[in-house]
């Protein structure tokens, strides 16, 4: 009896530790239920660039990342869907429209000549600039704490909508820098097609880091004519993205008469490994002359979901109190000690969903409450086999505890082959399935657990005290003779 | 209560031939219609939809949206042919799907609509746009999740039973796709009900179920062979069913419980998804006791291996020592 009391406790010890668990770390909820716009972008490979590489992707999705700080949404998500695609989720619905039009262009990179007399002006600018840059990430840092709570009462709602309007006003106000810096610079024709390559190398084996860019012959003609107007001026090179100043560099005296020749250039500056790869990945992106088309587009509106996460709430509750009333009712105290086992289960299953940020959409809570059937029919396989064993005029003890071993064997198979399912959905689903693949293994693994220790110990406990050691109460109607033990 | 099915079974194998055939008409209906075995929703098809809603904070609300004023609008727009329904309590919602719109031609219809119907409500508007790629891909990638899960399902029940066990329970499960997706056939002729990509979530649970189910009886058929080597199979098929059918009609009941709540109180997207489960788990309970089972039974009679104890080649014991 020692082992069964140290398990109970083990698994009480679990459900507390679940409950502190669903209070404090948030649930992530897709945008089919919070609200929000969803766009599946789709790189189209062009007759230059036949075979869209990693690297590519990799700077088209620092390209549209980029673009995304600028639509005003906090908490965005960016990610790389097979090959080709990027999924883009902006929670909230700000624009819809916008956020269509503005992802689904091309990205453009251009060299721009910084107009005379305008440095100290630029230095102003850019200073502005770098400012509202680090009150944007505060802000977006912050805000990120504040909509993700799951506890958010009314007043902390208004707040976040305060935070969203400071947001939307510092966004705004780059936007407003980025055009003033824009305007001290004059195009030089430079673009980024003509620029072939861009890439991070460590300068003089030091911890400083530098960029190297790369031109065609063309581009170095016209780096070499822009460097030279430029050099020792203390005026600088813009390089631009999409219309946003990303670096700009100055061109040191020396360079003069001739410009910088040979189609090759080095950025040096204080970069860091780090630094220097982002603004070569910046400068891949605007090189790629890959047009982005949105092939999907998915927006819900905010109360449209929180309806549609109400309704699913209330009645998976509603399920899951049919189920544990049908439990009491048809398999008396094993039912009852199956219903605080299945609490247990419900418990744990949400706890490891928070802890391990799983998103979930509607198909997730699908899983969920399918895992839930799953879970009961352990029990109820169990509790069959043990009202067997009673029949066939065994003890109550031995009929419990074969009742376990015997019903094992069945849960296994039914469970892996699930199992089986689920992996095969998760490795080759799309995003929806891929959710509820999710959910319903997780479910399936934590279902076992609880079934085979939660269950069996709770029983087995319970046969510890007297007053509980009747058979009809396992197995109504039975005749009571042959099971004194 | 104790069934003789493996007595019974032409019976049995009657009905789901009925159930099939006309599960199989349904799709050859929808295939001239649709050009595919179910009404294709959006995520298949390609297209845009928009489900707006009549802000009545400040328009006026005090009829119906009309159709016939919503199709005069799209008709400006070259959009005729678009479907147009008016949902929603008095009729204050309304859902448009046309072909796909680009980003210019949504806002222009949008603008259009809410000039003539009056101000809408931008919090419950849901906008989707699927262009035919990604249906194309959807569509392709469950097909590939479900082949491969099958694949592995056979194998798995190879090994831990043999492989007629698993050819069986794969002919159990396509029996059951293809009630659900015949019965979704015919609501899509009949009720227009489209398909979408949680149809084939839906799909797919089916299929773990109506494993799960078979799995739950040819365990307790091979304990009974293992037990009773010297039984006709028929008599342990019989045994193994009755013993098992309480527990499977318990479990389809609680999870059909609890898929009846989302159909009745569940949000509208929910709604068939639940509905094709509940079919499906039904399909999956029927078809593990009267099919998977009765096929075993005359499978293993007609390859000579009714009785276990006489075959040569006599069941081998997998893994686990035969409990007494």
């Amino acid at each position: 009896m020692g082992r069964q009391r140290l398990l109970l406790l083990l698994i009480f010890g679990l459900a507390i530790a679940a409950i502190v668990v669903i209070s404090q770390v948030p649930t992530r909820l897709g945008l089919d239920l919070r609200g929000g716009t969803q766009l599946t972008l789709q790189i189209q490979p062009t007759e230059e660039i036949p075979v869209i590489t990693d690297r590519d992707m990799e700077a088209v999705q620092r390209v549209i990342s980029g673009r995304i700080n600028e639509l005003g949404v906090s908490e965005t998500s960016v990610q790389q869907l097979g090959q080709n695609q990027l999924l883009v989720q902006l929670p909230g619905v700000s624009n819809p429209e916008q956020a269509r039009r503005v992802l689904g262009e091309t990205a453009q990179l251009e060299f721009r000549n910084q107009k005379p007399n305008t440095e100290q002006q630029f230095q102003i600018e850019n200073q502005i600039l770098q400012q509202h840059q680090v009150e944007l990430s505060l802000l977006q840092r912050t805000s990120d704490v504040t909509s993700t709570d799951s506890s958010v009462t009314a007043d902390e709602t208004d707040a976040a909508g305060e935070g969203d309007q400071e947001l939307q006003a510092v966004q705004q106000a780059i936007r407003d820098s980025n055009e003033a810096i824009a305007d001290l610079f004059a195009p030089a024709d430079l673009t980024g097609e003509r620029l072939t390559d861009a890439y991070a190398q460590p300068f003089n084996n030091s911890n400083r880091w530098e960029v190297v860019i790369e031109f065609n012959a063309e581009g170095a003609a016209l780096f070499s004519e822009l460097s030279r107007n430029i050099a020792g001026t203390g005026r600088s090179i813009g390089i631009f993205l999409d219309d946003r100043l990303i670096s700009a560099p100055t061109v040191d005296v020396q360079y003069a008469d001739t410009g910088i020749t040979g189609g090759g250039a080095v950025i040096s500056g204080n970069f860091n490994a780090e630094s220097a790869n982002d603004l070569a990945i910046q400068l891949r992106g605007g090189a790629l002359p890959l047009p982005v088309e949105v092939v999907e587009t998915r927006t819900v509106g905010p109360t449209l979901g929180r309806d549609s996460i109400e309704r699913s709430l209330y009645a998976a509750i509603a399920g899951l109190i049919l189920v544990l009333i049908f439990m009491a009712v048809y398999y008396r105290l094993p039912g009852i000690l199956a219903d605080i086992a299945l609490v247990v289960y419900a418990l744990l299953t949400l706890a490891v969903f928070n802890l391990l940020g799983v998103t979930l959409t509607l198909p997730g809570i699908a899983g969920f409450i399918l895992s839930i059937g799953i879970a009961v029919d352990a029990n109820v396989l169990i509790f069959e086999r043990t009202r067997e064993e009673l029949r066939s005029g065994r003890t109550l003890y031995r009929s419990v505890e074969s009742g376990f071993d015997r019903a094992f064997s069945s849960i296994l198979d039914s469970n892996v082959t699930t199992l089986i399912a689920c992996v095969a959905l998760f490795w080759l689903g799309a995003g929806l399935v891929k959710g509820f693949a999710l959910t319903l293994g997780i479910g399936v693994l934590l279902s076992m657990f609880t079934a085979i220790t939660c269950s069996r110990s709770l029983l087995l406990f319970t046969l510890g005290m007297p007053q509980f050691r009747k058979p009809e109460l396992f197995c109504p109607g039975i005749s009571t003779a042959p099971s004194k033990s | 209560m104790k069934l003789n099915i493996t007595r019974q079974r032409s019976f049995w194998w009657l009905i789901s031939g009925l159930v099939l055939l006309a599960s199989l008409i349904g799709m050859i209906l929808c295939w001239q219609q649709f050009r595919a075995p179910l009404r294709p929703g959006l995520d298949f098809a390609g297209g845009t939809r928009l489900q707006l809603v009549r802000n009545c904070a400040v328009a006026d609300c005090g009829s119906p949206i009309e159709p016939a004023e919503v199709r005069s609008i799209l008709a400006t727009q070259g959009l005729e042919t678009s479907v147009i329904q008016v949902s929603g309590e008095e009729g204050q919602s309304v859902s448009v799907r046309t072909r796909n719109l680009d980003v210019d031609e949504e806002a222009t219809l949008r603008t259009a609509l809410e000039e003539a119907i009056g101000p809408l409500d931008s919090q419950a508007t849901q906008i989707d746009s699927v262009g035919p790629v990604i249906g194309r891909q959807l569509f392709t990638s469950g097909l590939l999740a479900l082949l491969v899960s099958f694949a592995g399902i056979v194998i798995y029940l190879s090994l831990r039973f043999q492989l007629d066990y698993a050819v069986l329970a794969i002919v159990a499960l396509l029996h059951d796709v293809l009630v659900t997706m015949g019965l979704f056939a015919w609501l899509g002729l009949l009720l227009h009900v489209e398909v979408n990509s949680l149809f084939i979530v839906a799909l797919l649970t089916i299929v773990g179920f109506s494993v799960n189910d078979t799995v739950v009886i040819y365990d307790r058929i091979r304990e009974s062979i293992r037990l009773h080597p010297e039984q006709h199979i028929n008599d342990l098929v019989d045994d193994g069913v009755n013993q098992t059918l309480s527990r499977s009609i318990n479990t389809t009941l609680t999870t059909v419980l609890t898929l009846m709540a989302i159909v009745l109180f569940g949000g509208e997207t929910l709604k068939f998804f639940a509905l094709a489960m509940i079919i499906g788990f039904v399909s999956g309970a029927y078809s593990s006791i009267f099919i998977a089972s009765t096929l075993l039974a005359w499978w293993r009679e007609r390859s000579g291996r009714a009785i276990a104890g006489l075959s040569d080649t006599a069941e081998p014991t997998t893994g686990e020592t035969p409990q007494v």
